[in-house]
Protein backbone atom coordinates (compact mmCIF):
# COMPACT_ATOMS: atom_id res chain seq x y z
CA UNK A 1 0.00 0.00 0.00
CA UNK A 2 2.77 2.83 1.18
CA UNK A 3 4.46 2.09 -2.39
CA UNK A 4 1.44 2.79 -4.19
CA UNK A 5 0.40 5.67 -1.85
CA UNK A 6 3.45 7.46 -2.44
CA UNK A 7 3.55 6.57 -6.31
CA UNK A 8 -0.09 8.36 -6.49
CA UNK A 9 0.83 11.20 -4.71
CA UNK A 10 3.93 12.27 -6.83
CA UNK A 11 1.84 11.64 -10.20
CA UNK A 12 -0.40 13.80 -9.03
CA UNK A 13 2.05 15.97 -8.15
CA UNK A 14 3.96 15.49 -11.30
CA UNK A 15 0.00 16.10 -13.04
CA UNK A 16 -0.62 19.49 -11.36
CA UNK A 17 2.36 20.53 -13.25
CA UNK A 18 1.82 19.67 -16.22
CA UNK A 19 1.13 22.62 -18.80
CA UNK A 20 -0.22 20.84 -21.12
CA UNK A 21 -3.20 19.20 -19.74
CA UNK A 22 -4.46 22.75 -18.31
CA UNK A 23 -4.20 23.72 -21.59
CA UNK A 24 -5.85 21.02 -23.34
CA UNK A 25 -7.99 19.29 -20.24
CA UNK A 26 -9.41 22.44 -18.81
CA UNK A 27 -8.40 25.35 -21.08
CA UNK A 28 -9.67 24.55 -24.72
CA UNK A 29 -13.21 23.32 -22.98
CA UNK A 30 -13.91 26.44 -20.26
CA UNK A 31 -13.28 28.69 -23.87
CA UNK A 32 -14.93 26.63 -25.70
CA UNK A 33 -18.16 26.85 -23.52
CA UNK A 34 -18.02 30.84 -22.81
CA UNK A 35 -17.94 31.37 -26.29
CA UNK A 36 -20.53 28.76 -28.01
CA UNK A 37 -23.06 29.36 -25.24
CA UNK A 38 -23.29 33.05 -25.64
CA UNK A 39 -22.71 33.08 -29.07
CA UNK A 40 -26.08 30.46 -30.00
CA UNK A 41 -27.64 31.98 -26.85
CA UNK A 42 -28.18 30.91 -23.41
CA UNK A 43 -31.94 30.60 -23.55
CA UNK A 44 -31.86 27.94 -26.75
CA UNK A 45 -33.39 25.04 -26.24
CA UNK A 46 -32.31 21.58 -27.50
CA UNK A 47 -33.44 17.69 -27.22
CA UNK A 48 -35.53 18.63 -24.05
CA UNK A 49 -32.83 20.61 -22.47
CA UNK A 50 -31.53 24.34 -22.19
CA UNK A 51 -28.55 24.64 -24.20
CA UNK A 52 -26.20 25.43 -21.23
CA UNK A 53 -26.47 22.50 -19.80
CA UNK A 54 -26.34 20.51 -23.02
CA UNK A 55 -23.21 21.75 -23.89
CA UNK A 56 -22.02 22.18 -20.45
CA UNK A 57 -22.04 18.59 -20.33
CA UNK A 58 -20.28 18.28 -24.00
CA UNK A 59 -17.60 20.20 -22.93
CA UNK A 60 -17.09 18.04 -19.51
CA UNK A 61 -16.70 15.01 -22.52
CA UNK A 62 -14.58 16.87 -24.39
CA UNK A 63 -12.22 17.25 -21.78
CA UNK A 64 -12.39 13.94 -20.11
CA UNK A 65 -11.69 12.80 -23.90
CA UNK A 66 -8.97 14.80 -23.97
CA UNK A 67 -6.91 14.01 -21.11
CA UNK A 68 -7.69 10.34 -21.23
CA UNK A 69 -6.73 9.78 -25.40
CA UNK A 70 -4.03 12.78 -25.33
CA UNK A 71 -2.62 13.59 -22.09
CA UNK A 72 -2.87 10.01 -20.81
CA UNK A 73 -1.61 8.61 -24.22
CA UNK A 74 1.83 10.98 -23.95
CA UNK A 75 2.54 10.71 -21.07
CA UNK A 76 2.64 7.02 -21.14
CA UNK A 77 4.62 7.55 -24.34
CA UNK A 78 7.28 9.06 -22.87
CA UNK A 79 7.85 6.83 -20.13
CA UNK A 80 7.52 4.09 -22.00
CA UNK A 81 10.52 5.05 -24.06
CA UNK A 82 12.75 7.19 -21.43
CA UNK A 83 12.81 3.22 -19.62
CA UNK A 84 11.05 4.53 -16.48
CA UNK A 85 8.33 1.98 -16.41
CA UNK A 86 10.88 -0.76 -16.84
CA UNK A 87 13.15 0.80 -13.64
CA UNK A 88 10.16 0.87 -11.94
CA UNK A 89 10.01 -2.93 -12.33
CA UNK A 90 12.96 -3.22 -10.44
CA UNK A 91 11.51 -1.86 -7.43
CA UNK A 92 8.85 -3.11 -4.75
CA UNK A 93 6.41 -1.71 -6.36
CA UNK A 94 4.35 -4.18 -8.65
CA UNK A 95 3.05 -4.06 -12.55
CA UNK A 96 -0.30 -4.43 -10.97
CA UNK A 97 0.41 -1.39 -8.50
CA UNK A 98 1.43 0.67 -11.08
CA UNK A 99 -1.22 0.29 -13.06
CA UNK A 100 -3.89 0.68 -10.38
CA UNK A 101 -2.12 3.98 -9.94
CA UNK A 102 -2.10 4.93 -13.12
CA UNK A 103 -6.14 4.42 -13.05
CA UNK A 104 -6.77 6.17 -9.94
CA UNK A 105 -4.84 9.37 -11.07
CA UNK A 106 -7.06 9.27 -14.14
CA UNK A 107 -9.90 8.90 -12.77
CA UNK A 108 -8.49 12.03 -10.02
CA UNK A 109 -7.89 13.61 -13.25
CA UNK A 110 -11.39 13.18 -14.94
CA UNK A 111 -13.21 14.12 -11.38
CA UNK A 112 -11.03 17.35 -11.48
CA UNK A 113 -12.32 18.36 -14.74
CA UNK A 114 -16.41 17.39 -14.21
CA UNK A 115 -16.11 19.58 -11.11
CA UNK A 116 -14.37 22.46 -13.05
CA UNK A 117 -16.68 22.18 -15.76
CA UNK A 118 -19.33 22.22 -13.92
CA UNK A 119 -18.68 24.84 -11.50
CA UNK A 120 -18.45 27.28 -14.82
CA UNK A 121 -21.57 26.34 -15.69
CA UNK A 122 -22.83 27.08 -12.54
CA UNK A 123 -21.54 30.34 -11.62
CA UNK A 124 -21.37 31.47 -15.59
CA UNK A 125 -24.07 30.39 -16.66
CA UNK A 126 -26.61 29.73 -14.07
CA UNK A 127 -27.11 26.22 -15.31
CA UNK A 128 -29.89 24.26 -12.81
CA UNK A 129 -30.83 20.83 -12.48
CA UNK A 130 -32.18 18.34 -9.81
CA UNK A 131 -29.85 17.34 -7.17
CA UNK A 132 -30.05 14.22 -8.94
CA UNK A 133 -29.40 14.87 -12.09
CA UNK A 134 -25.80 16.89 -11.08
CA UNK A 135 -25.08 13.23 -9.05
CA UNK A 136 -26.79 10.48 -11.94
CA UNK A 137 -24.52 12.90 -14.75
CA UNK A 138 -21.12 13.30 -12.91
CA UNK A 139 -21.31 9.65 -12.10
CA UNK A 140 -22.11 8.24 -15.53
CA UNK A 141 -18.92 10.80 -16.92
CA UNK A 142 -16.72 9.88 -14.05
CA UNK A 143 -16.76 6.32 -14.93
CA UNK A 144 -18.10 5.74 -18.53
CA UNK A 145 -14.60 7.32 -19.42
CA UNK A 146 -12.82 3.87 -19.85
CA UNK A 147 -12.64 3.30 -23.30
CA UNK A 148 -10.88 6.50 -23.80
CA UNK A 149 -8.59 5.61 -21.18
CA UNK A 150 -8.12 2.37 -22.92
CA UNK A 151 -7.61 4.58 -26.16
CA UNK A 152 -4.78 6.65 -24.29
CA UNK A 153 -2.89 3.49 -22.90
CA UNK A 154 -3.24 2.14 -27.05
CA UNK A 155 -1.65 5.64 -28.01
CA UNK A 156 0.56 4.98 -25.20
CA UNK A 157 2.68 2.66 -27.38
CA UNK A 158 2.74 4.71 -30.93
CA UNK A 159 6.21 6.18 -29.17
CA UNK A 160 7.16 9.13 -30.76
CA UNK A 161 4.10 9.51 -32.61
CA UNK A 162 2.13 9.64 -29.93
CA UNK A 163 1.51 13.29 -29.30
CA UNK A 164 0.61 14.10 -33.08
CA UNK A 165 -1.57 10.70 -33.23
CA UNK A 166 -3.34 11.41 -29.79
CA UNK A 167 -3.85 14.80 -30.95
CA UNK A 168 -5.30 13.91 -34.22
CA UNK A 169 -7.98 11.15 -32.51
CA UNK A 170 -9.28 13.34 -29.66
CA UNK A 171 -10.14 16.00 -32.16
CA UNK A 172 -11.65 14.01 -34.53
CA UNK A 173 -13.85 11.60 -32.54
CA UNK A 174 -14.78 15.15 -29.65
CA UNK A 175 -16.01 16.66 -33.29
CA UNK A 176 -17.63 13.94 -35.35
CA UNK A 177 -19.33 12.36 -32.18
CA UNK A 178 -20.62 16.02 -32.37
CA UNK A 179 -19.67 17.24 -29.03
CA UNK A 180 -18.54 20.56 -30.79
CA UNK A 181 -21.86 21.07 -32.36
CA UNK A 182 -24.90 19.06 -31.57
CA UNK A 183 -25.56 16.27 -34.17
CA UNK A 184 -29.19 17.77 -34.63
CA UNK A 185 -27.87 20.55 -36.79
CA UNK A 186 -25.58 17.98 -38.95
CA UNK A 187 -26.61 16.28 -42.50
CA UNK A 188 -27.41 12.96 -41.87
CA UNK A 189 -24.71 11.08 -43.42
CA UNK A 190 -22.47 13.23 -40.19
CA UNK A 191 -25.36 12.09 -37.52
CA UNK A 192 -24.35 8.33 -38.82
CA UNK A 193 -21.05 8.47 -38.54
CA UNK A 194 -21.51 10.17 -34.72
CA UNK A 195 -23.74 7.70 -33.71
CA UNK A 196 -20.66 4.69 -34.17
CA UNK A 197 -18.31 7.58 -32.63
CA UNK A 198 -17.27 6.59 -28.91
CA UNK A 199 -17.78 10.19 -27.76
CA UNK A 200 -21.50 10.57 -29.22
CA UNK A 201 -22.06 6.86 -26.93
CA UNK A 202 -20.37 8.55 -24.11
CA UNK A 203 -22.24 11.95 -24.17
CA UNK A 204 -25.32 10.64 -25.12
CA UNK A 205 -26.49 8.83 -21.92
CA UNK A 206 -25.81 12.55 -20.34
CA UNK A 207 -27.78 14.34 -22.34
CA UNK A 208 -30.65 11.90 -22.03
CA UNK A 209 -30.80 12.34 -17.99
CA UNK A 210 -30.62 15.95 -18.57
CA UNK A 211 -34.15 15.69 -20.70
CA UNK A 212 -35.07 13.00 -18.26
CA UNK A 213 -34.41 9.68 -20.04
CA UNK A 214 -32.87 6.95 -19.06
CA UNK A 215 -29.66 5.14 -20.55
CA UNK A 216 -29.99 3.61 -23.68
CA UNK A 217 -28.72 0.07 -24.01
CA UNK A 218 -27.14 1.00 -27.42
CA UNK A 219 -24.71 3.27 -25.79
CA UNK A 220 -23.55 0.97 -23.27
CA UNK A 221 -22.94 -1.55 -25.86
CA UNK A 222 -21.01 0.52 -28.57
CA UNK A 223 -19.20 1.99 -25.33
CA UNK A 224 -18.11 -1.70 -24.67
CA UNK A 225 -17.34 -2.70 -27.84
CA UNK A 226 -15.17 -0.10 -28.21
CA UNK A 227 -13.37 -0.83 -24.62
CA UNK A 228 -12.51 -4.54 -25.63
CA UNK A 229 -11.39 -3.55 -29.24
CA UNK A 230 -8.73 -1.22 -27.95
CA UNK A 231 -7.90 -3.42 -25.01
CA UNK A 232 -7.52 -6.33 -27.28
CA UNK A 233 -5.08 -4.20 -29.66
CA UNK A 234 -3.14 -2.76 -26.89
CA UNK A 235 -2.48 -6.40 -25.92
CA UNK A 236 -1.41 -7.58 -28.98
CA UNK A 237 0.96 -4.62 -29.59
CA UNK A 238 2.57 -5.03 -26.08
CA UNK A 239 3.40 -8.52 -27.23
CA UNK A 240 4.56 -7.87 -30.22
CA UNK A 241 6.64 -4.82 -28.96
CA UNK A 242 7.83 -6.26 -25.88
CA UNK A 243 9.41 -8.62 -28.26
CA UNK A 244 10.91 -6.59 -30.96
CA UNK A 245 12.44 -4.38 -28.09
CA UNK A 246 14.52 -7.13 -26.68
CA UNK A 247 16.09 -8.06 -30.01
CA UNK A 248 16.95 -4.70 -30.51
CA UNK A 249 18.36 -4.16 -27.53
CA UNK A 250 20.53 -7.25 -27.86
CA UNK A 251 21.94 -6.27 -31.12
CA UNK A 252 22.70 -2.55 -30.13
CA UNK A 253 24.35 -3.11 -26.50
CA UNK B 1 29.13 -17.33 3.07
CA UNK B 2 25.42 -17.17 1.77
CA UNK B 3 24.59 -17.65 -1.77
CA UNK B 4 22.94 -14.23 -3.02
CA UNK B 5 23.03 -14.55 -6.94
CA UNK B 6 22.80 -17.78 -8.54
CA UNK B 7 22.51 -18.49 -12.43
CA UNK B 8 22.42 -22.23 -13.50
CA UNK B 9 22.86 -22.66 -17.21
CA UNK B 10 21.16 -19.92 -18.23
CA UNK B 11 20.30 -19.02 -21.90
CA UNK B 12 18.56 -16.14 -23.62
CA UNK B 13 17.19 -16.72 -27.04
CA UNK B 14 16.39 -13.75 -29.20
CA UNK B 15 14.49 -15.91 -32.60
CA UNK B 16 17.86 -17.58 -33.94
CA UNK B 17 20.30 -15.51 -32.04
CA UNK B 18 21.54 -16.60 -28.54
CA UNK B 19 22.20 -13.37 -26.30
CA UNK B 20 23.41 -15.51 -23.54
CA UNK B 21 24.42 -18.82 -23.92
CA UNK B 22 24.24 -21.42 -20.91
CA UNK B 23 25.85 -19.16 -18.49
CA UNK B 24 26.22 -20.71 -14.68
CA UNK B 25 27.63 -18.34 -11.53
CA UNK B 26 27.15 -17.79 -8.04
CA UNK B 27 27.51 -14.59 -6.02
CA UNK B 28 28.30 -14.95 -2.65
CA UNK B 29 26.99 -12.11 -0.10
CA UNK B 30 29.40 -9.12 0.66
CA UNK B 31 31.50 -9.72 -2.92
CA UNK B 32 31.92 -7.13 -4.97
CA UNK B 33 31.95 -8.49 -8.51
CA UNK B 34 32.29 -6.83 -12.31
CA UNK B 35 30.84 -8.01 -15.64
CA UNK B 36 33.12 -7.21 -18.36
CA UNK B 37 32.53 -7.85 -21.61
CA UNK B 38 32.49 -5.65 -25.02
CA UNK B 39 29.68 -4.49 -26.42
CA UNK B 40 26.81 -7.10 -27.81
CA UNK B 41 28.32 -9.77 -25.18
CA UNK B 42 25.16 -9.61 -23.25
CA UNK B 43 26.27 -7.77 -20.11
CA UNK B 44 22.96 -5.93 -20.23
CA UNK B 45 20.42 -8.72 -21.26
CA UNK B 46 22.27 -10.83 -18.31
CA UNK B 47 21.71 -7.95 -16.08
CA UNK B 48 17.91 -7.68 -17.24
CA UNK B 49 17.67 -11.55 -16.25
CA UNK B 50 18.75 -11.53 -13.09
CA UNK B 51 16.19 -8.27 -12.45
CA UNK B 52 13.44 -9.91 -13.40
CA UNK B 53 12.88 -7.57 -16.39
CA UNK B 54 12.81 -10.39 -18.79
CA UNK B 55 12.78 -14.58 -18.41
CA UNK B 56 15.47 -16.61 -19.61
CA UNK B 57 14.61 -18.79 -22.24
CA UNK B 58 16.48 -21.99 -20.66
CA UNK B 59 18.20 -22.60 -16.82
CA UNK B 60 17.21 -20.69 -13.29
CA UNK B 61 17.96 -17.57 -12.32
CA UNK B 62 17.79 -17.03 -8.24
CA UNK B 63 18.01 -14.20 -6.54
CA UNK B 64 18.48 -14.72 -2.36
CA UNK B 65 17.17 -18.42 -3.50
CA UNK B 66 13.90 -16.95 -4.70
CA UNK B 67 12.59 -15.83 -8.78
CA UNK B 68 13.86 -11.97 -9.18
CA UNK B 69 10.24 -11.54 -9.95
CA UNK B 70 9.55 -12.12 -6.40
CA UNK B 71 8.19 -9.18 -3.95
CA UNK B 72 10.14 -9.94 -1.36
CA UNK B 73 13.46 -9.64 -3.35
CA UNK B 74 12.87 -6.35 -5.03
CA UNK B 75 13.02 -4.84 -1.20
CA UNK B 76 16.51 -6.36 -1.07
CA UNK B 77 18.00 -5.24 -4.05
CA UNK B 78 18.79 -1.70 -5.67
CA UNK B 79 19.66 -1.55 -9.69
CA UNK B 80 20.97 1.58 -11.81
CA UNK B 81 20.02 1.01 -15.59
CA UNK B 82 21.22 1.88 -18.61
CA UNK B 83 19.23 4.13 -20.84
CA UNK B 84 17.01 5.15 -18.39
CA UNK B 85 16.00 9.07 -17.63
CA UNK B 86 14.65 10.25 -15.09
CA UNK B 87 10.78 11.73 -14.60
CA UNK B 88 10.15 14.96 -15.43
CA UNK B 89 8.27 17.42 -13.47
CA UNK B 90 9.59 16.43 -10.23
CA UNK B 91 12.52 18.07 -8.54
CA UNK B 92 15.94 15.30 -7.51
CA UNK B 93 14.43 15.12 -3.47
CA UNK B 94 10.97 14.38 -4.60
CA UNK B 95 12.29 11.72 -6.85
CA UNK B 96 14.26 10.60 -4.22
CA UNK B 97 11.76 10.58 -1.13
CA UNK B 98 9.31 8.68 -3.71
CA UNK B 99 11.56 6.12 -4.04
CA UNK B 100 12.51 5.46 -0.80
CA UNK B 101 8.73 5.48 0.16
CA UNK B 102 8.83 1.93 -2.04
CA UNK B 103 11.19 0.33 0.59
CA UNK B 104 10.60 -0.72 4.18
CA UNK B 105 13.59 0.35 5.06
CA UNK B 106 14.63 3.19 3.38
CA UNK B 107 17.90 5.15 3.78
CA UNK B 108 17.40 8.82 4.89
CA UNK B 109 16.64 11.15 1.66
CA UNK B 110 19.36 13.74 3.23
CA UNK B 111 21.85 10.57 3.16
CA UNK B 112 21.34 9.51 -0.06
CA UNK B 113 21.57 13.48 -1.05
CA UNK B 114 24.96 13.71 0.42
CA UNK B 115 26.44 10.35 -0.56
CA UNK B 116 25.49 10.93 -4.06
CA UNK B 117 26.46 14.74 -3.83
CA UNK B 118 23.58 16.22 -4.86
CA UNK B 119 22.87 18.36 -1.74
CA UNK B 120 22.68 21.56 -4.22
CA UNK B 121 20.72 20.38 -6.36
CA UNK B 122 18.17 18.42 -4.27
CA UNK B 123 15.35 21.37 -5.58
CA UNK B 124 16.70 21.28 -9.28
CA UNK B 125 14.16 19.24 -11.37
CA UNK B 126 15.62 16.18 -11.80
CA UNK B 127 15.03 16.54 -15.60
CA UNK B 128 16.92 19.03 -15.72
CA UNK B 129 20.31 17.57 -14.71
CA UNK B 130 22.98 17.44 -16.75
CA UNK B 131 24.22 13.59 -17.72
CA UNK B 132 26.86 13.21 -14.91
CA UNK B 133 24.09 14.34 -12.35
CA UNK B 134 21.38 12.57 -13.73
CA UNK B 135 23.87 9.25 -13.39
CA UNK B 136 24.62 10.27 -9.75
CA UNK B 137 20.69 10.58 -8.88
CA UNK B 138 20.09 7.37 -10.63
CA UNK B 139 22.67 5.72 -8.11
CA UNK B 140 20.90 7.52 -5.04
CA UNK B 141 17.44 6.02 -6.22
CA UNK B 142 20.01 2.64 -6.85
CA UNK B 143 20.67 3.06 -3.19
CA UNK B 144 16.87 4.41 -1.58
CA UNK B 145 15.89 1.12 -0.08
CA UNK B 146 19.10 0.33 1.57
CA UNK B 147 20.16 -2.88 -0.46
CA UNK B 148 22.16 -5.88 0.03
CA UNK B 149 22.59 -6.55 -3.57
CA UNK B 150 23.28 -3.62 -5.66
CA UNK B 151 23.38 -3.66 -9.43
CA UNK B 152 25.37 -0.99 -11.57
CA UNK B 153 25.36 -1.46 -15.32
CA UNK B 154 27.53 0.91 -15.93
CA UNK B 155 27.33 3.37 -13.44
CA UNK B 156 30.38 5.98 -14.78
CA UNK B 157 29.14 6.48 -18.06
CA UNK B 158 29.08 10.40 -18.64
CA UNK B 159 31.03 11.10 -15.32
CA UNK B 160 34.18 13.36 -15.04
CA UNK B 161 37.18 11.67 -13.76
CA UNK B 162 36.63 13.61 -10.38
CA UNK B 163 32.79 12.63 -10.23
CA UNK B 164 33.72 8.98 -11.08
CA UNK B 165 37.08 9.11 -8.10
CA UNK B 166 34.34 10.33 -5.40
CA UNK B 167 31.83 7.59 -6.62
CA UNK B 168 34.31 4.70 -6.17
CA UNK B 169 35.09 5.65 -3.13
CA UNK B 170 31.44 5.92 -2.21
CA UNK B 171 31.31 1.95 -3.52
CA UNK B 172 34.38 0.70 -2.28
CA UNK B 173 32.27 2.22 1.53
CA UNK B 174 29.50 0.17 0.78
CA UNK B 175 31.40 -2.83 -0.35
CA UNK B 176 32.99 -2.71 2.95
CA UNK B 177 29.74 -2.31 4.26
CA UNK B 178 29.07 -5.82 3.08
CA UNK B 179 26.70 -5.10 0.34
CA UNK B 180 27.05 -7.00 -2.61
CA UNK B 181 27.65 -5.24 -5.87
CA UNK B 182 27.80 -6.64 -8.98
CA UNK B 183 28.80 -4.51 -11.78
CA UNK B 184 29.13 -4.41 -15.57
CA UNK B 185 31.92 -1.89 -17.15
CA UNK B 186 33.93 -1.13 -19.57
CA UNK B 187 36.48 0.81 -18.02
CA UNK B 188 38.70 -1.69 -16.68
CA UNK B 189 40.48 0.59 -14.27
CA UNK B 190 36.98 0.57 -12.68
CA UNK B 191 36.60 -2.67 -12.32
CA UNK B 192 40.21 -3.66 -11.26
CA UNK B 193 39.63 -1.00 -8.33
CA UNK B 194 36.11 -1.67 -7.14
CA UNK B 195 36.10 -5.67 -7.46
CA UNK B 196 37.92 -8.60 -6.35
CA UNK B 197 36.35 -10.89 -9.03
CA UNK B 198 35.98 -10.08 -12.65
CA UNK B 199 33.35 -12.04 -15.28
CA UNK B 200 34.25 -11.87 -18.24
CA UNK B 201 31.43 -12.04 -21.31
CA UNK B 202 32.25 -12.12 -25.04
CA UNK B 203 29.34 -13.56 -27.22
CA UNK B 204 27.10 -14.22 -24.69
CA UNK B 205 28.91 -16.78 -23.34
CA UNK B 206 31.41 -16.34 -20.12
CA UNK B 207 35.00 -17.21 -21.16
CA UNK B 208 36.77 -16.08 -17.47
CA UNK B 209 35.95 -15.73 -14.00
CA UNK B 210 38.61 -14.63 -11.27
CA UNK B 211 41.14 -12.17 -9.90
CA UNK B 212 42.16 -9.26 -12.07
CA UNK B 213 45.52 -11.10 -11.72
CA UNK B 214 44.16 -14.44 -12.62
CA UNK B 215 42.22 -13.06 -15.60
CA UNK B 216 45.64 -11.27 -16.39
CA UNK B 217 47.65 -14.43 -16.06
CA UNK B 218 45.46 -16.45 -18.12
CA UNK B 219 44.91 -14.00 -21.05
CA UNK B 220 48.24 -11.89 -21.07
CA UNK B 221 51.15 -12.80 -23.32
CA UNK B 222 54.34 -10.77 -22.22
CA UNK B 223 56.15 -8.64 -24.64
CA UNK B 224 60.17 -8.42 -25.45
CA UNK B 225 60.63 -4.64 -27.34
CA UNK B 226 63.45 -3.30 -28.56
CA UNK B 227 65.10 -0.89 -30.92
CA UNK B 228 66.63 -2.13 -34.04
CA UNK B 229 67.70 -0.82 -37.92
CA UNK B 230 66.78 -2.86 -40.94
CA UNK B 231 62.98 -3.51 -38.96
CA UNK B 232 61.62 -5.48 -42.33
CA UNK B 233 64.38 -8.15 -42.55
CA UNK B 234 64.46 -9.05 -38.58
CA UNK B 235 60.57 -8.97 -38.58
CA UNK B 236 60.13 -11.49 -40.83
CA UNK B 237 63.61 -13.73 -38.92
CA UNK B 238 61.48 -13.22 -35.49
CA UNK B 239 57.73 -14.30 -37.34
CA UNK B 240 59.52 -17.66 -37.82
CA UNK B 241 60.83 -18.19 -34.04
CA UNK B 242 58.71 -21.07 -32.02
CA UNK B 243 58.50 -18.76 -29.06
CA UNK B 244 57.21 -15.70 -30.96
CA UNK B 245 53.45 -15.50 -30.85
CA UNK B 246 53.51 -12.18 -33.11
CA UNK B 247 55.22 -9.22 -33.46
CA UNK B 248 54.26 -5.40 -33.77
CA UNK B 249 56.14 -2.09 -34.59
CA UNK B 250 55.51 0.51 -32.13
CA UNK B 251 56.62 3.66 -31.69
CA UNK B 252 59.49 3.00 -33.19
CA UNK B 253 60.47 0.05 -31.58
CA UNK B 254 60.10 -3.65 -32.39
CA UNK B 255 57.73 -5.63 -29.85
CA UNK B 256 57.83 -9.51 -30.00
CA UNK B 257 54.64 -10.91 -27.85
CA UNK B 258 55.55 -14.13 -26.08
CA UNK B 259 55.10 -16.65 -23.36
CA UNK B 260 58.24 -16.63 -23.02
CA UNK B 261 60.68 -13.62 -22.53
CA UNK B 262 63.49 -15.01 -20.89
CA UNK B 263 63.83 -17.71 -23.76
CA UNK B 264 63.68 -14.69 -26.23
CA UNK B 265 66.52 -12.75 -24.56
CA UNK B 266 68.95 -15.35 -24.32
CA UNK B 267 68.05 -16.07 -28.16
CA UNK B 268 68.36 -12.22 -29.34
CA UNK B 269 71.94 -12.39 -27.10
CA UNK B 270 73.51 -15.70 -29.07
CA UNK B 271 72.03 -14.33 -32.17
CA UNK B 272 74.21 -11.52 -32.32
CA UNK B 273 71.42 -9.22 -32.78
CA UNK B 274 72.19 -5.76 -32.86
CA UNK B 275 69.37 -4.65 -30.58
CA UNK B 276 69.15 -0.98 -28.87
CA UNK B 277 66.98 -0.45 -25.08
CA UNK B 278 65.46 -4.22 -24.70
CA UNK B 279 62.59 -3.96 -22.11
CA UNK B 280 60.52 -7.25 -21.03
CA UNK B 281 56.96 -5.78 -19.84
CA UNK B 282 54.13 -8.09 -18.83
CA UNK B 283 50.49 -6.88 -20.21
CA UNK B 284 48.24 -5.23 -17.70
CA UNK B 285 44.72 -6.44 -17.85
CA UNK B 286 43.84 -3.73 -20.36
CA UNK B 287 46.20 -5.64 -22.92
CA UNK B 288 44.73 -8.45 -21.84
CA UNK B 289 41.40 -7.43 -22.25
CA UNK B 290 41.98 -6.45 -25.62
CA UNK B 291 43.78 -9.83 -26.22
CA UNK B 292 40.50 -11.78 -25.22
CA UNK B 293 38.11 -9.40 -27.24
CA UNK B 294 40.87 -9.44 -30.62
CA UNK B 295 40.82 -13.45 -30.60
CA UNK B 296 37.75 -14.11 -30.14
CA UNK B 297 36.95 -11.14 -33.46
CA UNK B 298 39.58 -13.04 -35.25
CA UNK B 299 38.03 -16.56 -34.34
CA UNK B 300 34.48 -14.72 -36.11
CA UNK B 301 36.21 -13.74 -39.45
CA UNK B 302 38.33 -16.91 -39.81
Amino acid sequence: MKPMLSFYRKEMLRFFRDRRFFILSLGMPIIFYLIFVNQVGSKQMLSGTTWKAYFMVSMAAFGIIASSVNALGVRLASERTSGWVRWLKTTPLSPTGYAVVKMLVQLSISLLIILVIFLIGVLFQGVTMPFWQWIAIFLWLWLASFPFAALGVLIGFAGNAAQILGTLIYLAISMLGGLWTPIQVLPSSMQTIAKWMPSYRYAHPAWNILAGQGIAWQDIAILLGYTIVFLMISVYVQKTKSFRRSTSTNSVS
Amino acid sequence: MTTVLSMKQVSKRFGQVFAVENVSLMIEKGSSVALLGPNGAGKTTTIAMLLGLTAPTHGEVKLFDKDPSYPDVKVKIGAMLQDVSVPDRLTVKETISMFCDFYPKPMSVQSLLSLSGLDTYASKMANSLSGGLKRRLQFAIALAGDPDLLFLDEPTVGMDVESRHAFWKVIQSLIEQQKTVLLTTHDLQEAEVLTKRILVMQKGKLIADGTAEQIKKSFSHRFVSFQIDAVEDYEREFLAWSEVSSVQRKDGRLVLITDYPDDIVRKVVEAKIPFREIEVKDSGLEDAFIRITNQQNLEETN
